[in-house]
């Protein structure tokens, strides 16, 4: 309750996010001019900081490209399903931690351990379990965002106001009662954040996959165009996945902060 | 036919009486504290009635809140046993509705949903339990604001929405742990007449857990006074007032002297607590 107001108050703050638009903006525009700069002063072998007006060239021709968009069909079917693998593992687990004191002492301390470490050492395992298809990226991408959303579900369980539990208890509420009314909208913004981190690092882990081996995705694209150094069509390619990456975080974002998006 | 179905059973000991729907026996709870063993309550016992509206009174602190959670089967580990209707319970009873002390709506589900949630679990078809809710909501002054979320209601609003939650689960017995805390004067006064109207009206036994005497007389029959810590019973007031009730009572000379009894009763104990509460704030300092 005190977030919904935290945000209420937020939105009606005009004068100070107008600044933050204008700061914001400032920042693009120096690093444009910068990148701009490096690129016109020719002190970097060939094209490795392209003018931005070929890396724009390169984008509008990736627009047209249809085997272009083949692939990023590929890459995002990859992450779709690594997120809502790992995704409903870490829910699952995560809820299970949170919610025996037993569990979470016994095991939560693996997730921490591992939970950091770089995922792509286990990639050899996956090609070896899962072939060099998209089977194996989706695995690694299933790895990566597990930890983050197991971790940040197991957290949010634990703070839920146990009075909450009470009310429920008191009504009878069948433990699948309580986990659907109760636990998973008491923990609607720990959920979104963790799938937000989860979704950041299920890109990660697919792409980088596939940039390793593979035949097929963005990965594999950046691969091919850095192998014959066509730098612009590289970096339109990052421009590509990173406006992607925004927008998916925008959407989960407002997701999360419109506490009335459940309502009647 | 009460009287026979209790003696039909095996023989128990001390069998209370067949009127008596709600019995506590001896109650203890001991909670452990990095300052040692704490003996909330000990030795708690009393019956409520059919029908009856009774009080437990007592100072901040003195078990109340516990004892209300161990008869609403949410306490494990307790001494004594808690019996609804002759049969001992554990764990939370169908008869029972619960409203508690604390902040409890939930904050993501409008009014109207908050009031339905005991309906929903039960399995209540929507346009029912919005129609059955909705006679509730306005019970407790709170019609207009359906669809409000609580974040958008003041605390005593959002506690009237607690309360008709509960009635909307229609408990046979309510358990209410110091609902009115946070009411101002004037809304507790005319709240408590509403309770008393629905108390009737579904014939509920109540318990109410509180610490204001004026409330505890203005609405009960008998008032069980306890004593702080260990949380016991002191005395238990028979409140000899006419029914039905309203809170215009409230400035009759029967009702000053039943105040001044109680708080007779209640004084020396509120002294102790604050006397113990700055002793241990006193030894507590480095
Ligand atoms: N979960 C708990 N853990 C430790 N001590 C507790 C716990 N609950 C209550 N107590 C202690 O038991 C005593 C009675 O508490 P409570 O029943 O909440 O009193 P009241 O409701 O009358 O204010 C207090 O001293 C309190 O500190
Ligand atoms: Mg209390």
């Amino acid at each position: 309750m005190p977030a919904a107001r935290d945000l209420s108050g937020v939105a009606g703050a005009p004068s100070g996010s107008g600044r933050v638009a204008a700061i914001r903006i400032a920042i693009i525009l120096v690093v444009v001019a910068l990148w701009e700069a490096a690129s016109a002063s020719g002190w970097f072998y060939r094209d490795v900081i392209p003018s931005l007006l070929t890396v724009g060239r390169a984008l509008a021709v990736l627009a047209v490209n249809r085997d272009f968009y083949w692939h990023l069909v590929v890459s995002l079917m990859e992450v779709g399903q690594a997120l809502a693998i790992g995704g409903g593992l870490g829910i699952a687990i995560g809820l299970a931690l949170g919610g025996s004191r037993f569990l979470s002492r016994a095991f939560e301390r693996y997730l921490y351990y591992l939970g950091p470490t770089p995922k792509i050492i286990f990639f050899p395992v996956m090609i070896m379990w899962f072939g060099v298809g998209p089977a194996s990226k989706v695995a690694l991408g299933a790895l990566s965002c597990f930890f983050p959303i197991a971790l940040s579900v197991a957290a949010g369980m634990r703070q839920i106001d146990p009075v909450l539990i009470r009310v429920g208890r008191s009504f009878h509420a069948s433990p699948m009662q309580m986990a659907a009314k109760i636990h998973l909208p008491a923990m609607r913004e720990p959920i979104l954040n963790g799938v937000r981190l989860g979704f950041g690092v299920a890109i990660i882990g697919t792409l980088l996959a596939e940039t390793k081996l593979s035949n097929a995705g963005i990965g594999y694209l950046i691969m091919q165009a850095y192998a014959v150094f066509d730098m612009p069509r590289m970096y339109a390619m990052l421009i590509v996945l990173f406006a992607l990456a925004i927008a998916a975080n925008e959407l989960v974002g407002r997701y999360a902060g419109v506490h009335a998006v459940s309502g009647s | 036919m009460g009287a026979i179905g209790t003696e039909a059973r095996p023989a128990q000991a001390m069998a209370p009486p067949p009127d008596w729907v709600l019995v506590v026996e001896d109650l203890g709870k001991r909670f452990d504290t990095p300052d040692g063993a704490v003996t909330a309550v000990d030795g708690v016992s009393f019956g409520v009635r059919k029908g009856e509206f009774l009080s437990v009174i007592g100072p901040s602190g003195c078990g109340k809140t516990t004892v209300f959670n161990i008869v609403g089967g949410l306490e494990p580990g307790y001494q004594g046993r808690v019996r609804i209707g002759g049969e001992e319970v554990r764990g939370p009873h169908k008869s029972i509705g619960m409203v508690f002390q604390e902040e409890s709506t939930f904050p993501w589900r409008t009014v109207l949903e908050n009031v339905s949630f005991p309906l929903e679990v039960a399995g209540v078809a929507r346009a029912e339990r919005h129609q059955r809710a909705r006679r509730f909501i306005s019970l407790v002054g709170l019609a207009g604001f359906e669809n409000r979320y609580p974040s958008e209601l003041s605390g005593g609003m959002r506690q009237r929405v607690a309360i008709a939650r509960t009635l909307a689960f229609e408990p046979t017995i309510l358990l209410m742990d110091e609902p009115f805390a946070a009411l101002d004067e004037q809304t507790r006064l005319i709240l408590g007449d509403k309770v008393l109207q629905i108390q009737q009206e579904l014939a509920q036994t109540t318990l109410l857990i509180t610490h204001n005497i004026t409330e505890a007389v203005q609405l009960s029959d008998r008032i069980v006074v306890m004593t702080f810590r260990p949380g016991r019973v002191k005395r238990i007031v028979e409140i000899d007032l006419p029914r039905p009730r309203t809170s215009e009572i409230v400035g009759s000379e029967a009702f000053g002297r039943y105040v001044a009894q109680v708080w007779n009763d209640l004084r020396e104990e509120a002294t102790r607590g604050m006397a113990e509460s700055e002793i241990g704030a006193l030894s507590r300092r480095p």
